[in-house]
């Protein structure tokens, strides 16, 4: 008794009933420091599973096997445990895939889409040639997450105070970045010559023989974003904003300017990760295509790994393992040497599957 | 009884609708008292006001005879009020912990949560105030309980955090009788410790129960505020079912 007051529970509150002996009840607090080594791994098993990241680790685990063993058979044919092609994949592709897939989850998770992102990877990386061409490396980088931060704080704004759904916003804007790209750099691709030094290789797309310095970032991203989302009380309160605004709002938490944050934390992920690429290919045509496929492939990666369309749920583990295996499955693609627009075919039927069972799963869990 | 809050001539309107007409009373310190009236007389409405998420067309507010010139929810939150919103405010794919915590979540000094200290105050708070069955642990999802049960943690969550006045709209209405027992006994401890309350009920029997005041809303105007020794039950249901008129027919009955 003397312990539960030391909380400020009022301890008149256990005594008026007669109806039962409390006392011989088993008390929540008790059940929970006895609970058997057992029981609470089952309890953490089922804590996944209700978040979806269970189901998609097996997948992702069943694929990998099924790779491993077909290369294994058919080491020419199937070249997937090749060192190149598993650096590449790993660590180069999985990682920028699984950043932006971050960015756009935790955006979703707030309850909001952007779909200038791939818009907002090329400006951002034309910001980010021609600052370390003019300036140097390290203003280009500040320069380069900058510009994704401001773009899409810009689109967050418009998105907050007009009510404007997202998805129409953001798409609209989208077509304004990439004019912006090329009114800043003509219609030229945006070229690293003589600041791509070994510095900037080594930070952003050194190989390492089995990794790449991509695949460190994901490391240390992914660690901060969980820290962020799954521990800080600001990553809570994006939960509580997209999963209930009205809630979160009669807790006075104020539902613009969570929102606006999360705006920029995308805009954030998708400048370093445009850097990231930027490194890799040396160069970023404006007002091209070539950063368009991103938009759908982040926001696959992110339901893929079990983050909710409607906005409230998602986790990082989940979004980079999604992004994980679309990448694997468009490598396995490759490999076989399926044609191009399989892989486009197959996102575009992932997405759907995800959205559905997530529903599905949303759906088990009320 | 000094007044902890008083509102004067709170007017609300929804488009045409005047949901609220020149509504004024007084909340004594340390008093219960019961908000009653007829489904859309306007009591949710009243409650979302003094709580400060939803603002009054016209009214002025007065918090320990000062006056309060905005009303907001940061304002009420300061004040240390809390409330159980009729449609509960709680945010179905987060833990129970983080329910309750939302917004107040106990951290370190960089703003990390100190999850354990929260898990174990959450098990504290549902163990002692609502004692309702079924709830395993404080990191089960909302979305996975019964209507009680959420009910129940919205209820933890506003007994935790209330300072000075606990509002509660329609908070048994999904509570079985042990729960709602132990609900109302609450209420009246909470007297002596100084703290006021709310309570918004269709039960008109629990209000007379525990109430020390009565107020009867109806159409959006106040049509009766009597301290419980000069009511009854049937005067009360009269007023809430037949407004004004029914009031008036109970009083010439029993003179
Ligand atoms: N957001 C809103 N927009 C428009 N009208 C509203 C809104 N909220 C409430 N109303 C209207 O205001 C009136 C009073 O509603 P309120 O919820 O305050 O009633 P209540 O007394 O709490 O009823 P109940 O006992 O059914 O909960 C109703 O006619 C309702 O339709
Ligand atoms: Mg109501």
């Amino acid at each position: 008794m003397s312990d539960r007051n030391t909380t400020g529970v009022d301890p008149v509150l256990e005594a008026p009933l007669a109806t039962e002996a409390l006392t011989t009840q088993r008390r929540m607090s008790d059940a929970q420091t006895s609970a058997s080594f057992g029981a609470r791994l089952r309890h953490d098993l089922q804590f996944i599973r209700g978040r979806g990241a269970l189901e998609i680790s097996i997948v992702l685990a069943l694929l990998l096997t099924g790779y491993i063993i077909a290369s294994l058979i058919s080491p020419t044919g199937f070249a997937f445990l090749n060192p190149n092609n598993l650096s590449g994949v790993i660590s180069q592709a999985v990682p920028v895939l699984a950043i932006l897939g971050l960015a756009a989850g935790i955006l979703m998770i707030a309850g909001e889409f952007d779909l200038s992102l791939g818009a907002n990877i090329t400006l951002s990386a034309i910001v980010f040639i021609k600052t370390a061409e003019s300036v140097n490396l390290w203003v280009a980088i500040l320069a380069g997450i900058l510009c994704g931060v401001i773009v899409a704080l810009v689109n967050g704004a418009i998105v907050v105070y007009t009510r404007i759904p997202s998805f129409i916003a953001t798409l609209g804007m989208s077509f304004f970045w990439m004019g912006a790209g090329i009114f800043i750099n003509g219609t030229t691709p945006a070229t690293l010559t003589t600041s791509r030094d070994e510095t900037m290789v080594f930070l952003f797309a050194q190989d390492f023989g089995f990794f790449r310095s991509q695949l460190i970032w994901l490391i240390i991203i992914g660690v901060l974003a969980w820290l962020f989302l799954h521990r800080h009380r600001r990553g809570n309160h994006l939960f509580a904003v997209g999963g209930n605004p009205a809630a979160a709002e009669a807790i006075s938490i104020n539902p613009k300017r969570v929102k606006l944050m999360a705006f920029a934390i995308f805009g954030g992920l998708v400048g370093f990760a445009s850097i990231l690429i930027a490194v890799r290919t040396s160069s970023m045509q404006p007002g091209g295509s070539a950063t368009e496929d991103f938009t759908l492939f982040a926001i696959a990666a992110a339901v893929v790994g079990g983050t909710s369309l409607w906005g409230g749920r998602g986790t990082v583990l989940g979004i980079i393992v999604g992004a994980a295996l679309i990448e694997l499955i468009r490598n396995g693609l490759l490999l076989a040497k399926a044609p191009g627009f399989y892989i486009t075919l197959f996102v575009g039927v992932t997405i759907v599957i995800a959205a559905i069972f997530n529903k599905l799963m949303e759906g088990k869990a009320r | 009884m000094s007044a902890l809050f008083a509102l004067k001539g709170v007017t609300k309107k929804y488009g045409p609708n005047t949901v609220l007409n020149d509504v004024s009373f007084e909340i004594g310190k340390g008093e219960v008292v019961g908000l009653l009236g007829d489904n859309g007389a306007g009591k949710s409405t009243l409650v979302k006001i003094m709580s400060g998420v939803v603002q009054a067309d016209q009214g002025d507010f007065t918090w320990d005879d000062a006056p309060v010139d905005k009303m907001n929810r940061d304002v009420t939150e300061r004040l240390g009020v809390e409330t159980i919103f009729q449609d509960s405010a709680l945010v179905p794919f987060m833990t129970i912990t983080r329910n309750i915590f939302m917004g107040r979540e106990i951290t370190n000094r960089l703003g990390f949560m100190k999850m354990k200290e929260m898990d174990s105050i959450t098990a504290e708070v549902l163990d002692s105030v609502v004692t309702i069955e079924g709830i395993k642990s404080p990191k089960q999802l909302v979305a996975s309980l019964s209507g009680g049960q959420a009910q129940a943690v919205a209820i933890a969550r506003a007994v935790h955090f209330k300072r000075s006045l606990l509002i509660l709209d329609e908070p048994t209405s999904a509570l079985a009788v042990r729960a709602t027992e132990a609900l109302l006994n609450y209420l009246t401890h909470l007297k002596s410790e100084g703290v006021s309350s709310v309570l918004v009920t269709h039960n008109l029997h629990h209000a007379y129960q525990v109430c020390d005041r009565h107020i009867v809303m109806n159409h959006g105007r106040k049509i009766l505020d009597v301290r419980r020794e000069d009511t009854t039950v049937e005067e009360l249901t009269a007023a809430v079912v037949e407004g004004a008129e029914g009031i008036r027919r109970y009083r010439e009955g029993r003179f």
